[in-house]
């Protein structure tokens, strides 16, 4: 036994009081950090204080810092992130043929008090091309306009108070309708009035009527929401908590965005009522780092809620007390899977998790969580107002209830628009979108998301649902890219899998490797330094990826490299000259 | 029991073990590569994916548990391409010096290769993305240019050592293991035990101290138990050409399994070092029974006379002797001592590389032939 004690140097009493203010354990890693380099403080010294604040072993922090493509160690001045998503690419490629990226040309623009950077898919798909001016969501910019963006312009919001036709508007019904900031705008229209029947009722009758409701997950996969509570609510284990899955990162996605912009209030109430249903005490928003207006909308309705005892405790003297918190990711397309999500919301790298055990069982601080999607969770409220039978009525498709689409690209009409199921991406174009812009000639069409199917004519007049991707057309998260003949497949399926290689969290040999091998093949097709055996070589990289990568998202990389080798191999294999 | 089929072969299993540990059991062997029985599983690498019947997907085996009616190959065509990609993934970005690293012989990613015939295709970095040696650790050799992120060392730092040290900094293509916050190893609380060296399959972390000196095929084993305190760790000594030039952790050692301290892996040098005392030496001047007191002047005037001679003998000189000759002189000083200033005026400390008889029979000098209850023991690590 020595009597000798170490003495460490005290804790730099800044950080001390960054880390107690965000809660002093290391679930406030991520936003101690996020402030730090919003500060331009953060590097390896202030990193190792604030992991010594939060007792963490250092390298943890570090990792951290280093893994959110928000979070830099770099000095940099007021950053200017310009998205190089596909839908963004393919808006520019138009103007300067893709040639430069629209960061390297604005670098060398910018007076000295900002720094540029590239940035993967802002959810500013409808506004692209988009950027985010440290915080502030900006678009349609265009390469020339950067002066005006450095002086406070910040584009046009995109309005979606009009219903185009063949709508069947449910969760955008009150877009337009209502000031999202005004909690008594929102309840004049109905808004908590689902919340309110609900607590009248047990929580299993809730549960059941989502239950027979149907609801599919609307992130992608389409999991039945009242099987996921069931799971929950039959848990022993509590508390029981819910997350609401705003991480909205992949390319093309951005229905999240508008349904937290436009109506706040029916997402809290959705979440409320998941609460109550699976006996659930708190809930944690995670939303992307890139969202921050939204985040601070949504901060701004639930103090309103708070207020008139809509949340918090004992609601409406129901008995029931129900929390909700707003956590900001900051920059990672893998938060977007569920369990990469609950770790990142647990202070650590955002890498998913083994399954089983899933959420339900084992999920945010080992307890039992159900992760839903915004969209999920917005549906939950009218379902639980007007009834499982009327949301099973508003479609003919086997699916219930109506979706939130997104259609992008060559159609004379983009944006969003809601529907029920069992569309073809026929009535989508011309329907919805208005038809291809003038002079333009469908070629092919990114459907899903990014990580969705690749489809060609021949697909066409098939109708879309979670099932039909076995037929080779996915529904995805609800967003489909048309393009027409300017564009070439080779190109285009860089842009994607440069997306996929910067996001790659690097957890697993065939995702962190694999990804970044096939950017390197299409970098050389698409700039005319192909050879022979690179199309063959991307289809073993895909099949590998899909086979044995640790996680969904590594395997669905293979989705539209797959597909798309199957329709347009042709010009893969005259890429290879 | 669980009911299930691996390769056609059926076997039972205990609920809750891994497809890997049921395969294992019955000695089906699936090849692992991050995987280590010591840690947490982690499923990175991917190379003991099997295929598992009407799963759209391949499953790790080291972290998927058995069901009811699973069936399982464990090789089949899909599988073992997949493995020889996986692997050629990893060699992509490996340098291709296994005809000078250290560890080959006992590379597990080598291993792997070879059964796999996969070779490092012509693209990727061939490991040249990191300085060689880039740690100064004194007895840690770091290159993280041979490392396939496995991320054992991570899981052997934080779940054997609890030190912490290793994490993973970055991601994707460019995710890399790092000490602490970017640091040296020794400013991210490393106590240097070199347990992450002995967990990495590859090279990418070995041992400064017998660097270059041997491979595994060049030497021989010899496990004993380590000779510095009272656990009893055992480990093998590395000995080439009857010199010992390192010690390697021995998988079955049964009190401390691949776990050493910093001493038991590192503190090794002294078996060959030159001023190593391995015989009894006396003063010269107790041999001539003289005082202390008489030679005190001599010293001073020989000194002063030459100070450089080594031929002018001094008395304070160590001068070899039998056993016999030397205890008689110990003995003799300790009668004296206790018959003047009383047994109490003594201590006796005794070691932690003695056997339990040895520092019983300690105890009995002191207690018995002193008279003194002055004794203690070093075993405080």
């Amino acid at each position: 036994m020595t009597n000798k004690k170490i003495l460490y140097p005290p804790i730099d009493p800044e950080i001390d009081k960054l880390a107690q203010h965000h809660g002093g354990t290391r679930e406030a890693t991520l936003e101690v950090l996020k402030d730090l380099s919003a500060d331009h403080k953060l590097n390896q010294t202030t990193i190792t204080e604030a992991a010594r604040a939060l007792h963490l072993p250092a390298h943890e922090a570090y990792g951290m810092g280093t893994f959110y493509s928000m979070l830099s160690l770099e000095e940099r001045r007021k950053v200017l992130r310009v998205c190089d998503g596909p839908v963004c690419w393919l808006k520019r490629s138009t103007v300067d043929g893709g040639q430069q990226t629209m960061a390297d040309e604005w670098s060398s623009m910018v007076n000295g008090q900002w720094s540029v950077e590239r940035t993967s898919c802002l959810g500013l798909c409808d506004r692209a091309p988009a950027v985010l001016v440290e915080d502030e969501q900006a678009g349609p910019v265009e390469a020339g306009e950067i002066k005006k963006i450095c002086k406070g312009w910040r584009g046009v919001q995109t309005d979606y108070s009009k219903t185009r036709k063949g709508e069947v508007r449910v969760m955008t019904a009150l877009i337009g309708k209502i000031d999202p900031d005004s909690i008594d705008d929102a309840l004049s229209q109905g808004v908590y009035e689902g919340l309110k029947k609900a607590l009248l009722s047990e929580p299993t009758v809730v549960l059941a009527e989502v239950e027979s409701s149907g609801l599919q997950g609307r992130g992608g996969a389409g999991f039945p929401v009242g099987r996921k509570w069931r799971f929950v609510a039959s848990e022993k284990k509590t508390p029981r908590y819910i997350i609401c899955n705003a991480d909205e990162s992949e390319p093309l996605i951005f229905k999240d965005r508008v349904l937290m912009d436009t109506n706040p209030h029916q997402l809290l109430e959705g979440i409320t009522l998941a609460g109550y249903a699976c006996g659930a005490s708190e809930a944690w928003i995670y939303i992307r780092g890139e969202y921050e207006y939204q985040a601070r909308r949504l901060e701004r309705a639930i103090e309103q809620a708070e207020a008139k005892n809509l949340l918090g405790e004992n609601i409406l003297g129901s008995g029931f007390s129900f929390k909700i918190h707003v956590h900001r990711g900051a920059g990672a397309y893998i938060c977007g899977e569920e369990t990469a999500l609950i770790e990142s919301l647990e202070g650590k790298r955002g890498e998913p998790r083994l399954r089983p055990p899933y959420p339900p069982t084992y999920g945010f601080r080992g307890q039992p969580t159900a992760v839903n999607n915004v969209e999920s969770f917005c549906a939950v409220p009218h379902i639980l107002k007007n009834g499982a039978e009327w949301w099973r009525s508003l479609t003919d498709d086997s699916t219930p209830g109506t979706k939130v689409y997104m259609v992008l690209g060559h159609v004379k009409n983009p944006g969003l628009f809601e529907a029920p199921f069992g569309l073809t991406l026929r009535q989508i174009i011309k329907d919805f979108g208005g038809g291809m812009t003038k002079g333009s000639k469908f070629k092919f069409a990114l459907c899903g998301g990014a990580a969705g199917t690749i489809v060609d004519k021949s697909l066409l007049d098939i109708p879309i649902g979670f099932a039909s991707s076995q037929k080779g057309i996915s529904l995805g998260a609800g967003s489909f890219l048309i393009c027409d003949q300017t564009v070439s497949p080779v190109s285009f399926l860089r842009e994607l899998l440069h997306f996929f290689t910067v996001e790659s969290c690097g957890k697993c040999t065939p995702c962190r490797v694999g990804t970044w091998r096939s950017l390197e093949i299409l970098n050389h097709m698409a700039s005319g330094q192909g050879k022979q055996g690179d199309t063959e070589e991307l289809k073993t990289l895909a099949a590998l990826m899909q086979d044995s990568s640790f996680c969904g998202l590594g395997q669905s990389v293979s989705i539209p490299m797959k597909s798309m080798l199957t329709h347009f191999g042709a010009e893969f294999a005259k890429a290879e000259r | 029991m669980i009911n299930l089929k691996i390769n056609g072969q059926s076997i039972q299993s205990e609920p809750g073990k891994t497809i890997l540990q049921a395969a294992q059991a019955h000695g089906i062997e699936i090849p692992t590569l991050c995987y280590h029985k010591d840690l947490n599983p982690t499923g990175n690498c991917r190379m003991c994916i099997v295929e598992v019947k009407d799963w759209r997907i391949m499953q790790a085996a080291c972290v998927t548990p058995v069901w009811e009616g699973m069936e399982i190959q464990t090789h089949s065509e899909k599988v073992e391409i997949d493995r020889k990609l996986t692997l050629e993934l990893m060699l992509a970005n490996h340098p291709q010096d296994c005809i000078t690293c250290d560890v080959s012989g006992e590379c597990e990613l080598q291993d792997l290769a070879y059964e796999y015939k996969a070779t490092a295709p012509e693209w990727g970095s061939k490991g040249t993305r990191y300085p060689v040696d880039s740690d100064p650790n004194p007895f840690i050799r770091v290159d993280m240019n041979r490392c396939i992120l496995c991320r054992r060392c991570v899981s052997a730092c934080a779940e054997i050592q609890v030190r912490d040290v290793w994490g993973v900094a970055k991601r994707g293509f460019d995710e890399v293991i790092v000490a602490g916050a970017n640091t040296a190893m020794l400013e991210a609380r490393c106590e240097s035990c070199g347990q992450c060296v002995a967990y990495c399959p590859t090279g990418a972390l070995s041992n400064k101290m017998n660097y270059g000196m041997a491979r595994a095929h060049q030497v021989t084993k010899v496990t004993t138990t380590c000779s510095y305190c009272g656990v009893g760790c055992q480990f093998d000594l590395l000995v080439k050409k009857n010199k010992v030039i390192g010690v390697q952790s021995n998988p079955n050692a049964p009190v401390n399994g691949m776990a050493l301290c910093v001493k038991g892996r590192y503190g090794y040098d002294y078996i060959h070092h030159p001023e190593r005392l391995t015989k009894p030496k006396v003063r010269r001047y107790l041999l001539e029974g003289k005082k202390k007191e008489e030679i005190r002047e001599q010293r001073v005037v020989n000194r002063k006379n030459s100070p450089t001679d080594p031929l002018v003998s001094s008395p304070w000189d160590w001068v070899n002797v039998e056993w016999d000759i030397a205890l008689d002189i110990a003995a003799k000083k300790f009668m004296e001592i206790r018959d003047q200033f009383g047994a109490d005026s003594m201590g006796f400390l005794t070691s932690a590389k003695c056997t339990n008889e040895e520092n019983y029979l300690m105890n009995k000098l002191a207690r018995q032939v002193i008279g003194t209850n002055n004794i203690d023991h070093c075993a405080r690590l």
